[in-house]
């Protein structure tokens, strides 16, 4: 993860206005969070522990499930995912070379994010389009037969 | 309480309708093997199987978790057929692959004839853990203790039990009570020179005013006295002493 992008500060105030909108109430610990990841691309944990606080339930269970569910991330996110599939179609069609670019051309190890923040790069396991392997989904969208030498024409539509 | 009669192992036995298959069969003196179980917490039990046994019901048979298997009027049950024997060896045997290093594990499968799991692959000695992510730990932390100062964390095979961030918990209180619920020495504590070390903390022990032998963390002692509104002085003495 980016140096600069962890030393970030996080907004205390948007926290507290965030938490501030719900009911103290167990049920909006969920919400809350996701919340949390909308507005700082992860779950910061001074968030936790306001949100802990707030609604009187120990850190340590708001931490579980913050660690439970995959949309939400406990590091900081970049402002775009890139997912390199690296199922068994994608595997056979050169997925591991695909990401190795990435990784090279964006100064990025798989599962991290760039300096600039701008790229969280995540292998992933089969997307589902097999059909079209080997395949690189970018936020939402899906490119399909990618291939090595092209992939960063794809990345670089998002700088 | 309703007193029922069922079988087990093709014996006549008293047990209390509800109750798991598990305590009926020991109050009988019939040992089942069990690790993620706890008579003291309800929502324990049902992730190690271990204590799989067959349960013939209404004509039909079943393998089943015996810890958390209520008793009915009209059950059969088979603590150790060979299919029983067979299905449980297995379990050991792939829990022994997960957790090699625990005394337990190791002891209860070489019981079942496993001295070494068919599938370790030994990933170095930072990647051997003792725990079976039964959650007992937490269990106890949150409901017996009141803290809540771990809980399980991460999901599938990363999930394990921790504190908050991985931190120092500002809710631990040292009572050590997970160490001692754990059913395979996973969790380590360790007292010396008056302080206990558990999950990367320190906590401070008070000594006995008799022998002065440190036998409880002043945190405890805080904890304690907060919550029930014991005497202080209660405490000045161990056990042994009172
Ligand atoms: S540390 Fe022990 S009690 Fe806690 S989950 Fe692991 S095996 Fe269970
Ligand atoms: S393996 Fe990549 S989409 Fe299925
Ligand atoms: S003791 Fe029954 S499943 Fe673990």
């Amino acid at each position: 993860m980016g140096a600069n992008v962890q030393k970030n500060k996080i907004d205390v105030k948007k926290i507290d206005r965030i938490i501030k909108g719900y009911d103290k109430s167990e049920e909006s610990l969920l919400a809350i969070l996701q919340d949390f990841q909308r507005a700082f691309q992860y779950v910061p944990e001074e968030g936790m522990k306001r949100l802990s606080r707030a609604m009187g339930v120990p850190e340590s269970k708001i931490y579980a499930m913050g660690t439970f569910y995959k949309a939400l991330s406990l590091k900081p996110r970049g402002k775009h995912t890139c997912k390199v599939c690296m199922g068994t179609a994608c595997h056979l069609k050169g997925a591991g070379q695909i990401l190795e670019t990435i990784e090279r051309e964006l100064k990025v190890k798989r599962n991290s994010t760039t300096e600039d923040g701008l790229f969280t790069v995540e292998s992933v396991n089969c997307v589902g389009a097999c059909a079209m392997a080997p395949v690189v989904v970018v936020d939402e969208s899906y490119a399909g037969h990618v291939r090595q030498s092209k992939v960063m024409d794809i990345l670089d539509k998002y700088k | 309480m309703e007193k029922i009669t069922i079988i087990i192992d093709g014996k006549q036995v008293e047990a209390v309708k509800d109750q798991p298959v598990l305590m009926a069969a020991r109050e009988n003196g019939i040992d089942i093997p069990a690790l993620c179980h706890h008579p003291e917490l309800e929502s324990s039990g049902g992730s190690c199987r271990v204590c799989l046994v067959e349960a013939v019901q209404g004509g039909r048979s079943r393998i089943v978790t015996s810890c958390n298997y209520p008793v009915r009027a009209g059950l059969e049950v088979n603590t150790s057929t060979d299919q029983v024997m067979k299905i449980r060896k297995g379990v050991l045997e792939l829990l022994l692959c997960r957790v090699p290093d625990s005394e337990v594990v190791r002891g209860l499968a070489s019981k079942y004839g496993i001295d070494e799991p068919r599938f370790f692959k030994d990933e170095g000695e930072n990647n051997r853990y003792k725990c079976i992510a039964c959650s007992l730990c937490t269990q106890v932390c949150e409901d017996v203790v009141g803290v809540s100062a771990i809980s399980m964390q991460n999901r599938g095979v990363e999930k394990a039990p921790g504190t908050p961030f991985h931190k120092d918990s500002q809710a631990c209180i040292g009572c050590g009570a997970c160490a001692y619920a754990c059913p395979t020495g996973a969790i380590s504590m360790k007292d010396s020179k008056g302080v206990r070390t558990i999950w990367g903390r320190k906590f401070k022990m008070a000594a006995c005013s008799v022998c002065g032998k440190p036998y409880i963390p002043q945190a405890q002692v805080d904890w304690i006295v907060k919550t029930t509104g014991k005497d202080r002085a209660f405490f000045d003495k161990c056990p042994d002493h009172r």
